[in-house]
């Protein structure tokens, strides 16, 4: 009994992804789309993400008065070896209260977007996305394990990039969703590592193993873990040096900008740093690097807001700020106070970036200019201006060379690889449409393709099915198109031969001699 | 008791005559009653697969009477797991090939009857309990097909209806002269399967062996072992489209069938022969795959794709183990199938278009979708594809051949790979490339060739998903006939 009912708990992070896969159906076949399919796709959206807070806040205050749920494995997911991985929800006070807090932030946003989007284009598109990001938030605070909320973490990702490229026709929209995404798989390298380390030295990549784990065996594989996790958080969470993708991903319709970069998904690596926080004490020198980081990224955003003239970016550069502050307290180990500065921020935040796009209605006067000491000192202004380079830096050293390798790889692959393999080239192609209409006029011929091979392997095909083919024609086929047939012919004419012979009375008389020769 | 067997065979026989006796102006009569005549054999064969009990290795439905007692001959007909797909198999593509018959408007009358009269000699070879019989019913195949092919065939017909048959008689005077051996060294004197299995005991291995190799030259021509394929490439391109259906869907089986069933009765050759066996295999299915790489005739690709089909079924016999038998069994209904439906589809187009060669096409897939569908879902089928019912007879004939021969199998996979060399490259080159003006008027398929050529394909899609009933049926007589050889 209790376990079905710890099975329907997976409901809770499911309910947003099959609310989605619905809305897509309707979109796939038809049923449900543009202006009179939104109030079926509302219902939707707005109504599992209203189920699952209702759901959250009744499972916060079963907890919170019986104890905590703990770990609930759902059902095992892969055993290879010692290896052992499960399908696992973990609720305890931390993933409760902040599961409960983003489903209420994306419930209210979910319900403003329905007027905000009103007869937008692609408001279905909208919503699926929504409720899968939904379904990613829940995943990632309630996983039990690594495995869980990286799946959490992935989709969080996508669903950032196909938000930010939500008006895809504009280029510099898909370029920047590209950034993002690009930027967030550096981290993905890192948690990737992470869960392969815990896998490979531990056997188990559960929240609560590692933690106890961590304390067993402190050492240089619980370092590397906290460091690929710390790496992955610190991306999300788009803290100094990784901070330049979260200003270019403000690209989306406003309310997603500020439930993913205001409030939510950008306090994704604050939550993972909080899980970590018990490992962090025991590893101070990884606690001051996380500090410094945090640090840098106060100092970076305060300098950069003071420079914006959009409502959003001042917004983000202030979300960059308020999250380093929260960094630099979990470093310091004053993860309750961290934890009340999330939840009080992202409310805030959210209410903030919802009410910008009416600023401009709401306030008499402009924004108010940098103060003067700063506009006076030139450098600062100008490295500011510049946001610190970073993105110039990136693409200096990341972006360049790779794209210089990359281009090298093509050129060896077209000019050694390809040729090797035979991969077909553009000879036979049209490329022209006076190729074309010679075709068809047929003064232009294609060359016969029919058993002709490339690369080493084909030519080498080739040159056998060509000897077989000479064995066929000259052995096979034709001595049995003359052959059997033939040899009768043959063989026949040389019988006739024998009776015109016998038919005549001499050979005859000569036959009868022998015989008698013979006899005698 | 009604001999449930014998009136299988004689439901053609009677369709036939009954064409034979209509009056000159009941003409349109004529393809319906084929039609009727072969749709009433295939629902009876799938009513008989009611009567019998799969899990039982004996041969089933038996009817006996005796020919000539002097020479210890009888009309002995049975079936068992083995040749009853063969037989079902038999049943629909003479159905399919006679729904597809619609392009011969000339001497229809004969045409109809030799198709069924052929139907029924061919099921009598799968039937039959006996060897006398089957010699019989083995000749009798030739004159019908002689017919068809000398009369309503192309250009080079006569030519190729001759070679056929002169080859065929050739290698079946080392049949006979093998059979007549088998009678002498049997000690009971007689030709009965049952008979012969029983005597096989006592014959001494190198008799056994020359017997084999008598059979072996007359069933490999037709099915057809390198090199005694000269017959073929002519023939099935001469040959009627509906006509190549049945000469690679049926014809080539009996061949492989009699090879299975001469491994049955004389296993101490079999496995003398059987290293020789699986070289004549393998060499058959590369150079078979090889060659049909090199055809630009389409019909001619398909000829030279079904020797190297038929030598993966000579590896599966040549390894004598029951994968290895289900394997070729299997291959040999998939291979059916498959063929059937490449000859169709492609006579048809033949039809519409008037070329082979497959540079004259070009980007049919807009004009002809349904035609396209269905010839790459059969191409596909060729090369084996997880999913089809090719990849099941592959995959049993691999593991077979493995357990006989460890990783020398691994030519099976090159194989494999020349097939699908050449089937992607008939798609590509029917479908894709610079457009065809000329081809784009091509009319697409019409309902009744859609259901033909649909449930030919539908047929290898079904078989590769979900092989398990197939499989069933086939199993326990396989391990009745792998089990002397061991493992």
């Amino acid at each position: 009994m209790t376990e079905w009912l710890h099975r329907l708990l997976l409901l809770i992070p499911l309910l947003p992804l099959l609310a989605g896969f619905w809305i897509g159906l309707g979109v796939i076949f038809k049923w449900n789309r543009g202006e009179q399919g939104e109030r079926e796709t509302a219902l939707l959206a707005v109504g599992s993400a209203l189920l699952v807070f209702l759901a959250l806040l009744g499972l916060a205050v079963y907890s919170a008065v019986n104890g905590s749920l703990g770990t609930i494995i759902i059902s095992r997911w892969l055993e290879s070896g010692n290896i052992q991985a499960s399908v696992s929800l973990l609720f305890d006070g931390l993933s409760l209260s902040l599961a409960t807090v983003f489903s209420f932030i994306i419930l209210l946003t979910l319900h403003f977007s329905v007027n905000y989007l009103h007869r937008e284009a692609s408001f279905q598109r909208f919503f699926l996305i929504m409720c899968l990001f939904h379904t990613a938030m829940l995943l990632i605070v309630l996983g039990g394990n690594l495995m869980v909320t990286f799946v959490g973490w992935e989709l969080a990702g996508i669903s950032s990039y196909l938000l930010i490229s939500y008006s895809w026709q504009r280029e510099y929209a898909s370029t920047n969703a590209t950034r993002a995404f690009v930027t967030n798989r550096v981290g993905d390298a890192g948690f990737l590592l992470a869960i392969f380390m815990a896998l490979i030295y531990w056997g188990n990549c559960d929240w609560e193993a590692l933690l106890v784990q961590s304390q067993m065996e402190p050492g240089l594989v619980a370092n590397l873990i906290v460091l690929g996790l710390i790496l992955a958080a610190c991306i999300k969470s788009a803290q100094f040096p990784f901070s330049a993708w979260i200003s270019h991903a403000l690209e989306g319709p406003t309310p997603s900008s500020g439930v993913f970069y205001g409030s939510v998904m950008v306090h994704a690596g604050i939550y993972l740093l909080l899980r970590l926080s018990p490992m962090l004490e025991q590893m101070p020198i990884i606690a001051w690097l996380l500090a410094a980081m945090g640090l840098a990224t106060v100092v970076y955003a305060w300098f950069l807001a003071q420079m914006q003239t959009d409502i959003k970016s001042s917004l983000i550069f202030s979300t960059l700020m308020q999250v380093g502050m929260m960094v630099v307290a979990i470093a310091a180990g004053w993860t309750t106070l961290a934890l009340i500065h999330l939840v009080l921020h992202a409310i805030w935040r959210i209410y903030q970036f919802l009410w910008s796009p009416s600023f401009l209605q709401q306030t008499s006067s402009p924004a108010p200019a940098a103060p003067a000491w700063f506009q006076n000192n030139l450098w600062l202004h100008n490295a500011c201006l510049q946001r610190f380079w970073l993105d110039r830096l990136a693409d200096t050293f990341l972006v360049k060379p790779t794209r210089l390798l990359a281009h090298e790889a093509q050129l060896f692959d077209q000019q050694v690889v390809d040729r090797l393999t035979g991969t077909p080239s553009h000879t036979n192609v049209l490329s022209t449409l006076v190729q074309m209409q010679a075709l068809q006029t047929g003064s232009l011929q294609l060359s016969n393709q029919v058993g002709i091979g490339s690369g080493i392997f084909g030519k080498l095909l080739q040159r056998i099915a060509e000897i077989m083919e000479w064995f066929e024609e000259r052995l096979v086929l034709k001595s049995s198109s003359d052959g059997l047939a033939g040899l009768a012919t043959v063989l026949g004419e040389r019988a006739e031969l024998v009776e015109t012979y016998l038919r005549q009375p001499r050979y005859m008389l000569v036959l009868i001699a022998a015989t008698l020769v013979v006899v005698l | 008791m009604i001999d449930f067997l014998i009136l299988l065979l004689l439901m053609p026989v009677a369709g036939a005559l009954f064409i034979l006796f209509l009056p000159e102006q009941r003409q349109p009569w004529i393809r319906p009653t084929a039609l009727i005549t072969a749709t009433l054999t295939l629902l009876y064969t799938l009513y008989l697969a009611t009567q019998m009990d799969f899990s039982n290795p004996a041969v089933q439905l038996v009817a006996e009477y005796q020919w000539n007692k002097r020479l210890g001959t009888y009309f002995s007909f049975g079936v068992d797991g083995l040749s009853y797909p063969l037989v079902a198999l038999t049943n629909l593509l003479t159905l399919a090939a006679i729904a597809v018959s619609t392009q011969i408007k000339e001497r229809i009358k004969g045409y109809y009857i030799l198709l069924l009269l052929l139907e029924a000699a061919t099921m009598g070879v799968f039937l039959t309990q006996g060897w006398a019989l089957f010699y019989v019913f083995w000749e009798l195949v030739l004159i019908p097909l002689f017919f068809l092919i000398d009369r309503w065939g192309g250009v080079n017909r006569q030519r190729a209806a001759l070679n056929f048959v002169l080859y065929t008689m050739g290698g079946s005077v080392f049949m006979l002269l093998g059979l007549l051996m088998l009678f002498d060294a049997n000690p009971e004197h007689r030709f009965l399967f049952a008979s012969v299995k029983r005597a096989s005991a006592v014959i001494p291995p190198e008799t056994q062996t020359l017997i084999f190799l008598g059979l072996m030259i007359g069933l490999g021509v037709k099915m057809p072992l390198f090199p005694l394929h000269g017959w073929l490439p002519l023939a099935h391109v001469e040959a009627p489209s509906p006509v190549s259906i049945l000469l690679s869907g049926i014809l080539l089986k009996m061949g492989a069938y009699g090879l299975i069933r001469s491994a049955e009765m004389l296993p101490a050759a079999a496995l003398n022969l059987q290293n020789f066996m699986m070289a004549l295999g393998m060499i058959g299915m590369l150079y078979g795959g090889l060659l049909a790489w090199r055809q630009s005739d389409l019909k001619k690709m398909i000829a030279y794709s079904s020797v190297s089909h038929m030598g993966v079924v000579m590896i599966g016999i040549a390894a004598l183990n029951e994968n290895g038998l289900m394997g070729a069994a299997y291959q040999m209904v998939a291979h059916g199938l498959v063929a059937g439906a490449l000859f169709m589809l492609i006579g048809l187009l033949y039809e519409r278009t008037h070329t082979r060669d497959i540079n004259d096409y070009g980007s049919l897939l807009r004009a002809t979708p349904r035609f396209a569908v269905l010839i790459i879902l059969a191409l596909v089928g060729g090369v084996g594809l997880p999913g089809t019912a090719g990849f099941i007879g592959e995959l049993h004939a691999l593991i077979g051949g493995f357990e006989r021969w460890g990783w020398l199998v691994a030519v099976l996979s090159l194989g494999m790979l020349i097939t699908a060399t050449y089937s992607l490259r008939t798609v590509k080159q029917l479908y894709t490339g610079p457009v065809n003006l000329s081809m784009q008027q091509v009319p697409d398929l019409k309902p009744l060739e859609l259901a033909a050529g649909g449930i030919l394909v539908a047929g290898t899609l079904l078989l590769g998903f979900y092989p398990l009933p197939l499989l069933n049926v086939l199993l326990s007589s396989l391990q009745a006939i792998a089990a002397p050889f061991g493992a």
